[in-house]
């Protein structure tokens, strides 16, 4: 077992976003988190990141227990996370940008830049190296924080709506950047709303629903079960299957 | 083709440099040697104000604490003033400690007005103790001792030392640019959470940022008191030192290596110029100029000249391809 | 007794400190942008008023309202003309902004009126009232009475009326507001017109009892991020509470610690604010 979440809470002001929520993700796996708007997805995600810290619970990564683990420890220790929103850095290239992300694990310029160019070469940024940052649009700027995140070498990545915004054509490249990116060895997380590339991608999913975890299992399972279906469409939709 | 612009640069730069050395002029080696040291000051705020995007309104305390340290061991230890630039060093990790680690947690905006404060607090302070001469201030040594009194009647070996600080210095930026530091800081400056999430510590780099850019600054405040002679909490801890230092790094370009410098080039000798002809009065003038100028670099131009430059260099790259 | 004469001049210098400070927390609630020029705000009003009497011979009951539409109408063209560009730019950009504006009024004052201190006669709001045994000065009284009477109205506006909820909407979230109607434009360069006219009132209403000079901007300035900080950023109640207390203290620290002190006081309260709670008392994380 690679990372482990039990009974997280967590609340802002008097309204619990994640209520009580657990996941458990093994070795090698690639599973998806969905669930309608405000079922507590951002949130959670964001305590598994570091970026929220949760009121109760706790989370385990590779044996350590990081719940209350600030966002560049996790990194170090091969939790790496992409920004829905992508935040890029201006003011560098696209190179540059990547090269942040290398020098977590290589220290010095020259093996960072070499580590850099091969992950832009993996995602099909190399073209782009040498253009500042800026210049990217929306799919470019996806794709760099894929890249950035590569760039740490992580155990586990955790996408945060990777593919939301994007054109089918740049949907079928995402994801066989993915697929890639799975096949080498990392463990993934992926949040989305396409349900076209859960399940696709996905071989178990965790529908959240209320900050509670609603459902889990095959996408297909999952997708079909009446519960999951009112939690998205409403209650008189889940009465009748499609 | 493309080289061509910057070979000249190179050597115009070369020119400027080398002016005053072959100038008999003292009228115009002491502009030199002024602006050589706004420099030092400038391009080490840079390192924190520039790079790792914390703007800082109130380094007049590191330069006060380093022109302050030397008078002090001058006239309480009896050492050359230079002697005390180390103490001043030294002061300045501490201040940086103390200041920066509990600031960093604080956001941008909050972390620029705990600066003034402090600034604000050390003026008051300094000007109340009667041991650093109240309001009155110090003076330095009236008359050499000896060599390292570095009491010259000329400004030319004062801009050969200052010139030996701020190229050190820079070379300093240079390095740190290059490598990892310079990465992390620019990222942090551009874009905290992301930098976060890949691994930067946030608040260690902003500390070493910070640390070095008080030292250098510290650096300077010694520098100039041994040019100068005199301090009093006015020019030591005044906000218009931590003004210049602002005005000067975001003109050229905050977060650039020479951006400080041309700066300083800049308005230094403006400044010196527009007091000479207008006598004392004329500083108040400047300082309006000054916020002016501010205020439309923000709104026009937030990366300076730097910001104009690349621009030109860019339409020139691509008339050339 | 002392000290209820030291408390009772500190609240009556804390409701003025409140009212401009509200200013500030208004604004800075609005959009994340700083006004560093606040104080000069506060400067500029002193000299309207100052100006207003000698050259028109006007009194407090004119030139008050008068400082505060000159500087509401400063307060609106600042917005459109700086801070609503340098707001879509990078951080440097909005921090030195408002910083050249306060250098540049600052020196500006500096120029044109030389760094003499000048102030309105005493006896412009004269008399001394004798309060339960406390001598009340008759202009610090009315500068205090209207202070809070004006903060509590801004308070009120903002939480009881129309206009207050969309001012408050755009403050909450940009985006979502303009979604449901709301342009953010009008009601951010409002809130600067108001925040602006606060330091108008303010300033016109000290000027009947403190010296006016081009310098007074920074300590202004400073002793509203106190405010503001003390009582929570984007609260009106936390700033006239917060006001209030600053003003207290104050007086208390001149009295009892020295006049030079006053002002150290203030800012260590700052300094160990922002470390130890900056948030402050009633305000938002």
């Amino acid at each position: 077992m690679l990372l482990e979440a039990q009974s997280i809470v967590k609340s802002f002001g008097g309204f619990r976003a994640v209520d009580g929520t657990n996941l458990t993700l093994h070795e090698h796996e690639l599973i998806g988190l969905i669930g309608p708007n405000g079922a507590g997805k951002s949130t959670f995600f964001n305590c598994l990141a570091g970026d929220a810290l949760p009121d109760a619970g706790s989370i385990h990564f590779r044996g350590r227990e990081i719940t209350r683990m600030p966002p560049h420890d996790r990194a170090r220790l091969g939790l790496a996370r992409t920004f829905q929103v992508p935040i890029v850095f201006d003011g560098m290239t696209v190179r540059e940008n990547v090269m942040v992300g290398a020098f977590l694990r290589r220290p010095h310029r020259h093996a960072a830049a070499a580590k850099a160019d091969e992950v832009l070469a993996f995602t099909g940024l190399a073209e782009q190296a040498n253009q500042q940052v800026t210049t990217l649009g929306t799919p470019g700027r996806k794709r760099l924080e894929i890249a950035r995140a590569l760039a740490t070498e992580p155990v586990v990545l955790l996408l945060d709506e990777a593919l939301a915004g994007l054109t089918a054509e740049e949907i079928e490249t995402a994801i066989e950047l993915v697929r890639r990116i799975h096949a080498s060895g990392i463990t993934l997380i992926v949040v989305e709303h396409i349900m076209e590339v859960i399940h696709r991608l996905t071989q178990r999913v965790i529908v959240l629903h209320q900050g509670r975890a609603l459902a889990e299992g095959a996408p297909a399972e999952v997708t079909r079960d009446p519960r999951v279906i009112e939690a998205y469409l409403g209650r008189r939709a889940g009465r009748h299957r499609p | 083709m493309k080289s061509l612009p910057r070979v000249l640069l190179v050597a115009v730069a070369g020119v400027l440099v080398a002016a005053p050395f072959l100038s008999d002029n003292p009228f115009y080696q002491r502009i030199a040697a002024l602006t050589a040291l706004a420099a030092i000051s400038a391009s080490a705020w840079n390192l924190i104000g520039g790079y790792g995007g914390q703007v800082s309104f109130g380094h007049s305390v590191y330069f006060g604490l380093g022109a302050y340290s030397s008078l002090l061991a001058f006239t309480k230890l009896g050492v050359p003033p230079i002697a005390g630039a180390p103490l001043g060093v030294l002061a300045s990790f501490v201040l940086s400690v103390i200041v920066g680690l509990p600031s960093f947690r604080l956001r941008g905006h909050y972390f620029s007005m705990a600066t003034i404060a402090i600034a604000a607090l050390a003026e008051v302070l300094v000007t109340n103790w009667a041991f650093a001469g109240g309001a009155i201030g110090l003076m330095g040594p009236a008359n050499a001792r000896s060599l390292a009194d570095l009491l010259f009647r000329s400004a030319l070996p004062y801009y050969a030392l200052f010139l030996v600080v701020l190229g050190s210095l820079l070379a300093l930026t240079y390095l740190m640019q290059r490598g990892r530091m310079g990465f992390y800081l620019r990222a942090l400056g551009s874009g905290e959470r992301a930098a976060e999430s890949l691994g930067v510590p946030i608040r260690r780099y902003k500390l070493y940022a910070l640390l070095i850019s008080g030292a250098f600054t510290s650096l300077a405040g010694s520098l100039y008191v041994v040019m100068i002679g005199f301090i009093d909490p006015n020019s030591g801890f005044g906000i218009l030192v931590s003004v210049n230092m602002v005005v000067m790094s975001a003109l050229g370009g905050a977060g650039t290596l020479f951006g400080p410098l041309v700066g300083a080039v800049i308005l230094v000798p403006l400044e010196e110029m527009t007091n000479a002809l207008l006598g004392g009065g004329g500083s108040g003038a400047a300082y309006v100029v000054y916020g002016a100028a501010i205020m439309l670099l923000a709104r026009f131009s937030p990366g300076g000249l730097a910001q104009w430059w690349s621009l030109l260099a860019g339409k020139g790259r691509r008339g050339a391809a | 007794m002392i000290f209820l004469q030291l408390c009772a001049d500190g609240l009556l210098l804390g409701a003025v400190y409140a009212l401009f400070s509200s200013g500030l927390t208004l604004i800075w609630g609005m959009m994340n942008v700083v006004n560093f020029a606040h104080g000069d705000f506060v400067m500029v009003a002193m000299y309207v008023a100052f100006f207003a009497f000698t050259l028109l011979h006007v009194g407090p009951l004119i030139f008050v309202p008068l400082a505060a539409i000159t500087l509401f109408m400063l307060g609106v063209v600042v917005y459109f003309a700086l801070v609503r560009h340098v707001m879509r730019g990078p951080m440097l950009g909005q921090i030195i902004s408002t910083f050249g504006l306060a250098l540049f009024l600052r020196y500006a004052a500096l120029w044109a009126f030389s760094a003499n201190f000048v102030s309105l006669p005493d006896t412009l709001v004269g008399g001394v009232y004798d309060v339960a045994g406390l001598r009340l000065s008759a202009s610090r009284l009315l500068a205090g009475a209207t202070a809070l009477v004006l903060t509590l109205g801004m308070h009120l506006v903002l939480t009881r009326t129309d206009l207050g909820s969309r001012m408050l909407a755009v403050s909450e979230d940009r985006t979502a507001a303009a979604l449901v109607g709301i342009r953010p434009d009008p009601m951010q360069a409002l809130a600067w017109g108001i925040g602006a006219a606060s330091t108008g009132v303010a300033g016109a209403l000290i000027a009947l009892f403190f010296y006016v000079s081009p310098e007074v901007g920074n300590s202004f300035t400073l002793l509203a991020f106190v405010t503001v900080c003390l009582g929570g950023f984007g609260s009106v109640p936390g700033a006239l509470l917060a006001g209030l207390a600053i003003g207290v203290i104050q007086s208390l620290s001149a009295y009892f610690l020295g006049p030079s002190t006053k002002d150290v006081v203030v800012y260590a309260l700052f300094i160990v604010l922002l470390w130890v709670r900056p948030q402050g008392l009633l305000g938002r994380a």
